[in-house]
């Protein structure tokens, strides 16, 4: 097993409204509207608002109706998850250069263990902007960078930083720092958050100016947990993940197999079993392996058996979990340069992986999820067929407006479909 | 490689779905409702009145008041109509 890696000093790297971001990376100009993101759930609320709809009073969590009342022209993007997670496992991977700590928080949160990389990159502020060059271009201009001892106080700095810039907290100096900051940063629920402001507790420094045992006999395990973090007791370090072993699914075959289709057959089974593998999971395959072992067979005539075997590998451009983009390219390779006898023992084998992300879970590591995805793909396909073949295409998405109105007219609404 | 995503969507886009339909609705010589298009061809007789009820809303704007009636032309058709009390207008809608 590979050794876990963590890193006491950390780098925060904040990209607030990450999927927004994603959306205005590929939108030209779409930066210059208000704009809004339909949560990928099927509450159809809002999930992220741009600052120019939030001028105009669109909060998330608002229906598109209420949204619309109040900025009628509000853009509405509905939500492509994978492509998020597809972006995000991009920074990472981008990240894993400049450092092989990186733990993931969120989508567009990051921490990166910077434990040693003096040695390599210089002082922290080389480091940064060793961290900041890895950011995509479109994001440079609002990604947030943190720096401290601890993932608490590299994110507080980080929270607290202007776009583009980074507050570096030197070691030491953790405590004088989160004094000065709100109680806001502190990870508490509302409720906490109204009783302490009830106490006239508005920033750390005033949580901590109470003794840690009257805390904790006000609010239990949280408060003291709480009071550790504002007073700089706690300094959680960075933990990157440790890297699956190369996953191996193998079939033998009771005799030997030369015909393709079979072999194609055979490999469908051996992803979809590779894929299930509980080390796989929140991991995306990035480089694989497939080889048998073909029929011994006479050379040379000299009737003396020899072993004969064949392998490709392949290196995927995008890591992905799924199974068909995995199959894609190992089929191309069984059609150009397929085994020369017939085959015994096939071995699929996953080498190397790209890391997934929470949301990942959600929305693309599961079967269904997967599946979901697939479906959204096959129908975007579809769509622009449609548009090809009868050049305008009367495709509509069905939104709820208000589903709880008495005039029928007024529940749901229609809207462009455009893929 | 990612597909590309859907071009936003503009609110100014957006489509009603179900909205009334202008219907005529008049009393023939045996009494009975017929109901026809705005363009004159008759949709059917009303064999039979299986549901009313009545909206009033958004009283505090554009006041809203309407006489739904669920019914059953010749023939078995089943249909929504509506009067709109302030105006008298008649229209189909489904429910």
């Amino acid at each position: 097993m590979s050794r876990r890696l963590t890193s006491s000093l950390a780098a925060c790297v904040w990209i607030p409204l990450f999927p927004l971001r994603c959306e205005e990376a590929r939108h030209e100009g779409l930066s210059s509207y208000p704009t809004a993101l339909l949560a990928p759930d099927t509450t159809r609320k809002l999930w992220q608002v741009s600052s120019l709809a939030r001028h105009a009073g669109v909060k998330p969590g608002m229906t598109v109706s209420q949204a619309i009342g109040l900025c009628s022209t509000l853009r509405l993007i509905e939500p492509d998850p994978v492509h998020y997670d597809e972006q995000f496992t991009a920074l990472l991977s981008a990240l894993g250069e400049v450092s092989p700590v990186v733990e993931p928080s969120e989508l567009g949160l990051v921490y990166v263990g910077v434990d040693g990389l003096e040695g390599i990159c210089g002082s922290p502020q080389k480091i940064i902007q060793a961290i900041h060059q890895t950011v995509r271009p479109s994001d440079r201009s609002t990604v947030r960078l943190g720096w401290g001892v601890g993932k608490f106080t590299a994110w507080v700095a980080a929270s607290r930083a202007k776009p583009s810039e980074a507050i570096v907290v030197p070691g030491g100096e953790e405590q004088k720092f989160l004094a000065s900051q709100p109680i806001a940063v502190l990870p508490l629920d509302v409720d906490i958050h109204r009783r302490l402001r009830q106490l006239g507790i508005r920033t750390l420094g005033a949580l901590v100016a109470i003794p840690e045992a009257a805390v904790t006999a006000q609010f239990g395990d949280v408060g003291k947990r709480l009071w550790q973090l504002a007073a700089g007791r706690i300094a959680e370090p960075v933990e990157g993940r440790v890297t699956p072993e190369p996953i191996v699914a193998a079939l033998t075959f009771f005799t030997p197999v030369g015909e393709r289709e079979l072999l194609v057959h055979a490999l469908e089974q051996l992803i979809a079993r590779a894929l299930r593998h509980p080390r796989r999971i929140g991991w995306r395959v990035h480089a694989m392996r497939l080889r048998a072992d073909l029929e011994c067979g006479d050379v040379g005539g000299d009737r003396s058996p020899t072993n004969r075997s064949w392998m490709v590998n392949v290196l995927l451009k995008d890591p992905t979990a799924d199974g068909d983009r995995i199959a894609a390219p190992l089929k191309v390779r069984l059609e150009q340069s397929p085994p020369t006898g017939a085959v015994e023992r096939l071995v699929l084998e996953f080498t190397a992986f790209a890391p997934g992300t929470t949301e990942l879970q959600l929305f693309a590591r599961d079967a269904q999820a997967a599946a979901r995805a697939g479906q959204q793909r096959a129908l975007r396909h579809a769509a622009r067929e449609v548009r090809m073949r009868v050049k305008r295409a009367n495709l509509y998405h069905v939104i709820e407006v208000q589903p709880w109105s008495r005039l029928p007219e007024r529940r749901y609404a229609l809207i462009d479909y455009e893929p | 490689m990612v597909a590309p995503a859907r071009a936003p969507l503009r609110t100014d886009r957006l489509r009603a779905v179900n909205e009334p339909r202008a219907v005529t609705v008049e009393l023939n010589e045996s009494g009975r409702m017929s109901v026809g298009r705005p363009d004159g061809q008759t949709v059917g007789e009303v064999e039979a009145i299986l549901e009313s009820w009545r909206i009033d809303d958004e009283w505090w704007r554009q006041p809203i008041a309407r006489a739904y009636m669920e019914v059953m032309l010749e023939g078995g058709k089943r249909m929504v109509l509506f009067q709109d009390l302030i105006t008298g207008q008649w229209f189909a809608q489904m429910p």
